[in-house]
């Protein structure tokens, strides 16, 4: 049993991951209908820069930074240039789209940086164990834990408490009504598919450090986050929280007690959710029927 | 098309395919790429039923493709099923697996469908991947192709493409049958309007599982037939990027179309041989693939030429026929792009 406490702190870290991935998943499927398939590409791509940068002697802090506004940069350019098209399409165009872009960057990635994964150590700093008296946490998953809830709090606060959050919100429900109302839509959609990018890379750089870095670790991802969105309902971020840390620690669990059945037990509680409240814990009755 | 022409290209294509362990070598590919052709095409179908028709994005068919390979595989290792039992048992696989995931996907419509879909599909890729004492897991599984049981003889490639055909053959006149019946041009309506079809007294989720389950089996089918073929059962059979394939042939080939998904299949299959004997970046063409179809050609080969023609054709029209295409009374029209 002396294994449960940092099992379960194990399982709190693997679901803020899940939780911000699934959050940046969100915040472009409510505005605009798209699953964007290559949200765990761009993970894997601002994990990658992170690692290229340290290795050429920049520090990690820059490298947090940097890496994922570069990726936020290329995703602009991809949400510009072929998602924005499919915009007034069948949503599933751009879930196809999107796709075809990840096997893409996958491949790309294995050219780049080799097929295998390459290692991408956190800074000396981080390196050390924190003990608390009961437990002892290594100081880079407190640290991971902190910025993602900075992370999400600082979503929270610019979604509730600003002008551009509060047209955001009012573009979800109705964007032509916004629109009529003298906002451009198409900066709001880029912005917001920034946003969700950056959040992916911000996870992307702090997941290499944890879980390491291979071309399809950002998919490995992507799965838990889809399943996150779905248990804690489409159009929460609140949802999104909530679904992730459970699943975080239905897995960390799962993988104490049956190690063999630790990937399905988030299907099998997306099916009991399903069951139970169709709409998810906290969705929103009528979002994408 | 009209009537008659279409007639001609459908039997001109069957007979090809009637004759392809002749002709293929001429063109120096090896039957069991034919082979592989057809089941890919059926397994098209199957998302066709499901998106190009009914209008839903059906993301996980992979699920019930791998059910159907794993069900003929494991039926020959434990239970020494012969080579038809073994295609039954994975056909039944596959509609199990519609069965059981079916409740589940009905809950839900449009992209929240999709993501169901997806993850739910996924699950049976990890129980193939995990329990590798039965599975194999992450390695698959060898078998040895069955002898067929009347006959108590081996079924070499050759013979095995006959085996496909006929499968082909079957699910592709069940898919004509079924998508011009009643029942289909309701699915159609439901991809249309479905709150209407639901005003009209008619239930659309009993119509979508039944959809459902007809894609399953018939994908099942497929996948029996694939692991017999390849003596092979994967876990990437399983995968949501198989899923994400099918929908590919199906995009490819033009969705809503009885003849695209082998269009399609057939495109992709033989690209994928070819490419990947000149290179090893296959997956960054089929990327691109995708990226292109969808910006550029979304409504597929058939899908474009077939709007294309109606085009020619309304042009002829006189002021009646125009009176007649406006005619409620006129049948739902299917072969739309989706």
């Amino acid at each position: 049993m002396e294994h449960l406490g940092p099992q379960l702190f194990n399982g709190l870290v693997l679901g803020a991951f899940y939780a911000i991935v699934a959050i940046g998943l969100s915040l472009i499927m409510n505005l605009t209908g798209t699953i964007n398939m290559a949200h765990g590409s761009f993970m894997t791509l601002a994990g990658y820069l992170a690692y290229t940068m340290v290795l050429r002697g920049t520090s990690f802090w820059f490298a947090l930074v940097a890496a994922p506004l570069i990726a936020v940069i290329v995703g602009i350019a991809v949400e510009r240039t072929l998602v924005r098209p499919l915009y007034r399409r069948e949503p599933f165009y751009s879930l196809l789209m999107t796709f075809g872009l990840s096997l893409i960057a996958e491949e790309a990635y294995r050219l780049i940086w080799g097929a295998n994964g390459v290692p991408f150590a956190p800074p000396p700093a981080l390196n050390g164990a924190l003990g608390l008296g009961f437990m002892v946490f290594p100081t880079f998953r407190i640290f991971i834990v902190l910025v993602l809830i900075v992370a999400m709090v600082a979503l929270a606060l610019v979604l509730t408490r600003t002008r551009f959050g509060l047209r955001l919100r009012a573009a979800v429900q109705d964007t032509e009504m916004i629109a009529a109302l003298g906002t451009n839509t198409q900066v709001l959609y880029a912005v917001n598919f920034a946003l969700g990018i950056f959040l992916a890379g911000i996870a992307g750089v702090l997941a290499a450090g944890m879980l390491g870095l291979s071309p399809t670790s950002g998919n490995a991802l992507l799965m838990p986050a889809f399943v996150t969105v779905i248990i804690g309902g489409m159009g929460s971020l609140f949802g999104s929280i909530v679904g992730g840390l459970l699943i975080g620690i239905a897995i960390s669990m799962t993988t104490l007690f049956v190690p063999a059945a630790s990937e399905v037990s988030m299907y099998v509680l997306m099916a009991v959710v399903l069951l139970i409240r169709p709409r998810g814990l906290f969705g929103e009755e009528g979002i994408f029927g | 098309m009209s009537g008659r022409a279409a007639l001609a290209a459908a039997a001109a294509v069957l007979i090809v395919l009637l004759f392809a362990p002749l002709l293929a070598p001429l063109i120096r590919l090896d039957i069991s790429i034919v082979s592989e052709v057809l089941l890919m095409a059926i397994a098209a179908m199957g998302v066709n039923l499901l998106l190009g028709y009914t209008g839903l994005p059906a993301f996980g068919n992979a699920a019930y493709f791998g059910l159907g390979s794993y069900g003929a595989a494991l039926s020959v290792k434990y239970a020494h099923a012969g080579f038809a039992g073994a295609i039954a048992i994975g056909t039944v696989a596959g509609l199990l697996g519609g069965l059981v995931l079916g409740p589940f996907l009905l809950r839900r419509r449009g992209i929240y469908f999709g993501l169901l879909s997806i993850a739910f599909g996924q699950v049976f890729y990890f129980v193939a991947y995990r329990y590798t004492d039965v599975t194999g897991g992450e390695d698959g599984m060898n078998i040895a192709r069955p002898a067929l049981e009347a006959a108590n003889a081996a079924v070499p490639d050759s013979a095995f493409y006959y085996v496909a055909f006929a499968a082909f053959v079957l699910c592709l006149a069940a898919f004509r049958t079924v998508v011009a019946s009643p029942f289909g041009r309701t699915l159609v309506a439901i991809r249309q309007n479905e709150p209407r079809v639901r005003y009209l007294g008619l239930n659309s989720d009993r119509f979508i599982f039944v959809a459902l389950l007809l894609a399953a089996t018939m994908t099942g089918l497929a996948g029996a037939l694939f692991g017999l073929l390849i003596d092979f059962a994967y876990p990437l059979e399983l995968d949501w990027h198989q899923s994400g394939d099918f929908v590919l042939m199906m995009i490819l080939g033009g969705g809503g179309t009885v003849w695209g998904p082998l269009l399609g299949a057939g495109l992709y299959v033989i690209g994928k041989d070819i490419i990947s004997t000149i290179t090893p970046l296959w997956q960054i063409f089929l990327g691109a693939l995708f990226v292109a179809c969808v910006l550029g050609f979304p409504r597929g080969i058939l899908g474009t030429a077939e709007a294309a023609l109606r085009r020619r054709a309304a042009q002829r029209f006189t002021p009646d026929d125009v009176n007649a295409a406006f005619d409620p009374n006129a049948p739902v029209e299917v072969g739309r792009g989706a």
